[in-house]
């Protein structure tokens, strides 16, 4: 195999397989040579810290749409989960609240598996209007339990600091969150390589009659899919809040379609049934990169919008082109 | 025996009218509450206020009859509408103005088309993408703020009314709903969409110009929602970048709620109507009541994933019987 990878194809590759990073390498040039403070250790500092947040759901977002569904809840997940742990931390305690909130991400995960096993939804589009409810029943619920107000984490006369060290602490040059992460990462992984389960969910994605008929438990790789999804959108959760300091009903607003954006342009194909989680961590690279640069550049935000929606389509395009 | 069967008949209907029923339940619960529910002034605030989600649901029950999905109708609605208002303030002549929208959905359905047909992407995710862009297209025309019309004149399409008692905006409505619902059952471009939405590869055996005609709904359907968003920008007498966020994915739902089927085939513009005037009657019902407003919108995503969830297990019944 290692005498065959000349230049030339590694060149070729690269261009078929990890567009993704072509498009980094790009991003960080341009914005490198047009606004020198890109490359200041504060800014690169910033961006790890963005990254901390959509990177945890971008991560369970991954093992779903590799088992060939899609998980709208995010959004309201995301805000049910930081309202409810922030106002725990006083009347409970820190390490409680943040029991309970991954608790409730892993409980709000599995009833949403449970609805697409018991409607026997099979396709993309069906589990997207499931989840598109629960995730209006979630952000429902995340309004009710903060009666529509910003928490704020500066009030909170209980210790916080915990929570301090998530958002802001470092170990070395690296952030608590990104820290996490890795950790979070070697652990999905091994998880999706070398366990049955992590096996399951990629043939169950690849298809779902024949893995029922190979003896593939479907349902219960679907429960673990989203399960998966809801733990971690609770991490993710707990760190954006952390990092921002307030938690409010709607802080979840948009992470959905990033997180899909993310999962989609590292490579993991809509299809189901092949992608990564390293793919992941680049998609969420580009997305998270694109928006400091163009910030850094003064696009303005709008402008964000028409990008994320042409890349997401374009990455859909090349990518759908690849397999005809 | 004959009195059971004839349960089990009602039953069947009722499974298959499960939108009509959950209409005419919440009807009969307004009729034993003291409000002002059954007021002509509210009826008709009741019909102006779903119309526009509606003429939008009879532009996607087109593409899903033909097995398509729609998302980006929300942010067609809304670019179109701000366009409209854009031209107007530069003094071009309303009916122009009207046109250029209407291009303008017609513009995004044929990307649409051509990416999902001619491409063979999933529909859903790059209407996704799409409705994503179109936002933002419209807050940089705007800059997120509300833009005002300068044209009296405009503000009359919707909110004008016929003897002083239908609004306009309501007729509109139902000339869509008779056009649509023309097309869909007595031309042979209508019967097409159902031949391709029942079975895709069927359909192209016998000769039908499956790609033409699948790409010609999201035409269809993002020209209808342009009309919805030229609608909803008279009926505010403003362009606004803030409507349209959940548009699509409830006029989607709605569709699917009146028994127009994600896999497509099955359904058809009165069953539409119907499964939007569930959410017309549900918010307006629990307005009456008093209901607060956040748990109005847990009731909503409750019946969106209720109904959804229906349909799906009623096909799964239907496939572990085949």
């Amino acid at each position: 195999m290692s005498e065959q990878l000349n230049g030339k194809k590694i060149i070729q590759i690269i261009f078929s397989e990890y567009l993704v990073l072509v498009g980094i390498a790009m991003l960080v040039l341009v914005t490198a040579i047009l606004e020198p403070k890109f490359l200041s250790p504060q800014n690169l500092n910033n961006v790890m810290r963005q990254f901390g947040p959509l990177i945890m759901v971008a991560l369970g977002m991954t093992f779903v749409i590799i088992g060939g569904f899609i998980d709208l809840s995010v959004a309201g997940m995301l805000s049910l989960i930081a309202v409810v742990t922030i106002s725990l931390i006083e009347p409970l305690g820190q390490v409680p609240a943040l029991l309970i909130g991954l608790c409730l991400g892993a409980f709000c995960g599995y009833l949403n598996s449970v609805l697409v096993v018991i409607s026997g939804a099979m396709t993309q589009a069906e589990a997207l209007f499931i989840t598109y409810g629960m995730s209006v029943v979630y952000g429902g619920l995340a309004l009710i339990f903060s009666g529509g107000s910003t928490k704020q984490m500066s009030g909170i006369k209980a210790d916080t600091s915990l929570f301090k060290e998530i958002g802001s602490g470092n170990i070395g040059i690296l952030s608590v969150s990104f820290v996490m992460f890795l950790g979070i990462l070697v652990l999905l992984y091994v998880f999706q390589n070398k366990t049955f389960m992590g096996r399951a969910i990629c043939l169950t994605g690849g298809n779902k009659t024949a893995a029922k008929l190979a003896g593939i438990p479907i349902n219960r790789s679907i429960a673990f899919i989203y399960t998966i999804s809801g733990f971690m959108t609770a991490l993710g959760a707990i760190v954006l809040f952390s990092r921002v300091t307030t938690a409010s009903p709607v802080i979840g607003k948009g992470y959905e379609t990033n997180a899909i954006l993310a999962v989609v342009v590292g490579g993991t194909t809509l299809v189901g049934g092949k992608g990564s989680v390293l793919r992941t961590v680049l998609g969420t690279l580009l997305v998270i990169l694109m928006s400091n640069c163009l910030n850094l550049l003064g696009v303005s935000v709008y402008m964000q919008y028409i990008m994320k929606g042409a890349i997401l389509i374009l990455a859909i395009w090349l990518d759908n082109r690849k397999q005809l | 025996m004959n009195n059971f069967n004839t349960f089990k008949k009602l039953l069947k209907i009722a499974t298959k009218q499960k939108a009509f029923l959950a209409v005419i339940a919440m009807l009969v619960i307004m009729l034993f509450n003291q409000t002002n529910f059954y007021t002509s002034y509210n009826l008709f605030d009741l019909m102006n206020s779903s119309s526009i989600l509606m003429i939008l649901a009879f532009g996607v029950t087109v593409v899903l009859v033909a097995g398509g999905v729609d998302l980006s109708i929300g942010g067609v609605m809304v670019v179109s509408g701000i366009v409209v208002i854009k031209l107007m303030n530069n003094n071009i002549p309303i009916w122009i103005a009207i046109l250029c929208a209407l291009l303008v959905g017609a513009v995004v359905g044929t990307i649409n088309g051509y990416l999902t047909v001619y491409q063979k992407t999933e529909p859903f995710i790059i209407t996704l993408g799409m409705g994503m862009l179109l936002t933002g297209v419209a807050q940089m025309i705007t800059d997120a703020h509300p833009i005002p019309c300068t044209n009296p004149d405009f503000s009359k399409i919707a909110n004008g009314k016929l003897f002083n008692t239908i609004p306009h905006l309501v007729i509109v409505m139902i000339i869509v709903f008779l056009v649509i619902h023309w097309v869909l059952r007595y031309t042979s471009f209508g019967r097409n969409c159902y031949a391709i939405g029942g079975d895709y590869e069927v359909a192209k055996y016998s000769g039908i110009n499956v790609r033409r005609l699948k790409m010609a709904t999201f035409v269809l359907c993002s020209v209808v929602a342009a009309l919805g968003g030229v609608m909803l920008s008279s009926m505010l007498n403003s362009g606004s970048s803030t409507y349209g966020d959940t548009t699509a994915l409830v006029v989607n739902c709605g569709v699917v709620v009146g028994g127009t089927s994600f896999a497509g085939g099955i359904g058809g513009v009165p069953q539409s109507a119907i499964g939007l005037l569930v959410f017309g009657v549900l918010q307006n019902g629990m307005n009456m009541l008093g209901i607060a407003s956040y748990i109005q919108i847990i009731c909503q995503g409750i019946v969106i994933a209720g109904i959804i969830c229906l349909d799906c297990y009623g096909r799964k019944r239907r496939r572990e019987a085949v």
